[in-house]
Parts: structure tokens; sequence; C-alpha cells
């Protein structure tokens, strides 16, 4: 695949709607397709590397405090693995490899403590209805600026935060209710294990290992995939309820997010194919007014 | 069934709080070196301070 075949005129003003949709899915397809190993090798990778921690630590032969901040990267690399599973990029319904997808999805999203096809429905829910006031799931985090929504992505992880009924009535719309028992099921799990951990003498291990390292990649994860790429999430429609922006972290810093645009747009592009389609659509993004940071 | 559900997953808070955050405490005390105030044992001091927070934070939604 070469990034650079330019398939856009230089001049577009002059397409119509109909031939600009058509370039765009030219453009889309182009970078679509393809199983992507690089997130089947990082998930179970990743997995792999943070279960590994524990045994290291509980022997000596590896101090927690060194294995704390890798425990971090392991939990916030969780996600982007799964986020691909959930739509179906790295095998979809009826294919060869469907189910290796499905695996990737469910084996991994446990160490973040939610059941796979909870984060599917709900995220899924979140690109129908996105920037709805009262339908998106992540609206939640809409905040004023980074500091904001830092805040508000810990207050809506409260037990009696809106979020929690706003994931719960996505689960209800899908008409996935058996998810509600299965969420429950994995949050006790979670507390089973850290008290069991704990009343054994390992609760320090089992803070900073899982459940520290958990809410800061949680927090980092919110940050960047809902808040920073929808800001300040009140426009809705196709090419308007997200958009390109450039990171201080980076792209690879901010996990890909950069280009989040390209994702609502054609979810089935793999996220390391972003950036190339981002950057061979963009004289289209521009002509559709999309918002446009980079 | 679906009460006694209803029940487990409102009651998160409580369960955390002595599951988990109790003998977090105690370790927690302990690995530092410090002592419980009022001559208590640190496993006792975490169990008021375990079962105090996790009261409020089951009657109010919040731990923050």
């Amino acid at each position: 695949m070469n990034a650079h075949t330019k398939m856009v005129p230089d001049d577009l003003s002059q397409l119509s709607d109909g031939e600009l949709k058509r370039l765009e899915l030219k453009i889309a397809r182009k970078y679509s397709g393809k199983v992507p190993w690089i997130a089947v090798i990082w998930a179970f990778g990743n997995m792999a590397v943070w279960l590994s921690l524990w045994p290291l630590v509980f022997t000596g032969l590896l101090p927690l405090w060194a294995a704390f901040p890798i425990a971090i990267v392991n939990m916030a690399l969780v996600y982007l693995p799964t986020h691909e599973a959930q739509h179906d990029i790295i095998a979809r319904p009826g294919t060869k490899l469907r189910w290796l997808n499905e695996l990737v999805g469910h084996s991994t999203s446990w160490m973040i403590v939610y059941p796979f096809e909870v984060l599917r429905v709900t995220h899924l829910d979140h690109h129908r209805h996105t920037n709805d006031p009262e339908l998106d799931v992540d609206i939640t985090v809409n905040a004023r600026g980074p500091w904001h929504a830092l805040w508000r992505i810990v207050t809506q992880r409260q037990p009696g935060a809106k979020r929690n009924s706003d994931y719960a009535a996505a689960i209800y719309r899908a008409g996935r209710t058996d998810l509600i028992l299965l969420s429950l099921a994995y949050k006790l799990g979670h507390i089973a294990i850290l008290g069991a951990l704990a009343w054994n003498g390992y609760a320090l291990e089992a803070f900073f290992l899982w459940w520290l390292p958990y809410h800061i990649a949680i927090t980092y994860i919110v940050f960047f995939l809902s808040w920073a790429p929808h800001h300040p999430g009140t426009e809705q429609g196709r090419y308007r309820n997200t958009r390109s922006w450039r990171s201080k972290l980076g792209n690879i810093g901010s996990m890909g997010m950069q280009f989040h645009i390209i994702h609502h747009l054609h979810p089935y592009i793999p996220l390391h194919l972003t950036p190339a389609a981002y950057w061979e659509m963009k004289p289209i993004l521009e002509a559709r007014d999309c918002r446009l940071g980079i | 069934m679906e009460r006694a559900l209803k029940l487990v997953a409102y009651s998160l808070p409580l369960i955390f709080a002595f599951a988990f955050l109790v003998p977090l405490i105690d370790q927690g005390m302990q690995a530092l070196g410090m002592a419980a105030p009022f001559g208590l044992s640190t496993l006792t001091f975490a169990l008021i301070v375990g079962a105090v927070w996790g009261l409020i934070a089951q009657t109010t939604g919040r731990w923050l």
C-alpha cells in the first residue's frame, strides 16, 4: 500500500457531493481490509508483560516501585486493541479469523474491568450519537479545558456518577440487559481478586500493580479518546462531531487520537493507518468544512 | 434474585472498602512505619477509616 499515491485532484470545487463521497470512500477502502497484526501482537504482548509483573514482584526479582510504571503503561495499552476488535477491524463476522477478533477483545478487556461486549455496545452507541447531549455515553466528559476534563473524568467515575447510568442506558437501548449482570460480575470479580490478595498480605502489590495503574490509565484513555478529539463536544453531524488536533504528547503519546476524525468517518480503518488516510483525505475534509487542527 | 443483585450493586462501595481498602490502609501504614492514633492497632484504625469512608461513598455516591 502506497500512502502517497494521489487519488485526490487538485481542484475539488467542481466535484459534486456524490463525487466527493465516492472519492472519500475510495481512499478509506485503500486503507482497510487487511488484518492489523500489530493490534493482535500489541494485545497479547501487553497482557503477557503485565501478567509477568506479578510473579516477578512476588519473587522479589523486580521491585514494586519499578513494576508500578510498567503496569500503568500496560493498563493504558489495553483499550486500543479491544477498540479495533469492537469495530471488527481484526476480522469481520463470517470471516476466517473472526475468532481472533473476538479473542483479542474478550481476553484482554478484563484487565480494565470491562466485559468486551459492554465496551463494544457502548462504544458503537457513542458513534451513533456522538455529542448528543441526551444519548452520547461520553458526553459527561465535556469540559472547558484539559484540567477541567481531568476533574470531570475522575468525578464521572464515582459510584453515583451520571456516566454510569448513561452506559446502562446504552446497554438497555441495545437490548443487551444481560450485560448489566456481566458488568456487575466483572466488578465483583475485580474486588474479589484485589481483596484476596490484600487479605493475604499483598495489598500494596494489588494497589500498585492493578488498582492505581488502572485508575491512572482510565483517566489517560478517557482524556485522549473521549475528551480531546471531540472537544468542545457541542457539534453533531458526520463531518463536525470530531476533529483532527495536535497533541502536546504527539500522535503516539495521544494514542493515535490526533486523527480521530478518520476513525469516526471510517471506523473500519485500523488505528495505525489513520494518519496516512488522514493526509490523503485532507483536501476532501477541508472541502467538507471539517474541524482540522493539523 | 433481581432484588439481591440490586442490593449487591448498591453495596459495591462498602464491599470494596472492607475487601480492599481496610487491608490496604493497614499494610500501607505498616510499610510507612506509621502508628495508629489512640493506641489502636493499624488494623483497627484501618477498619474504622475504611468503614466510614465506604459508608460515605455508599450514601453520597462519591469517594472524593
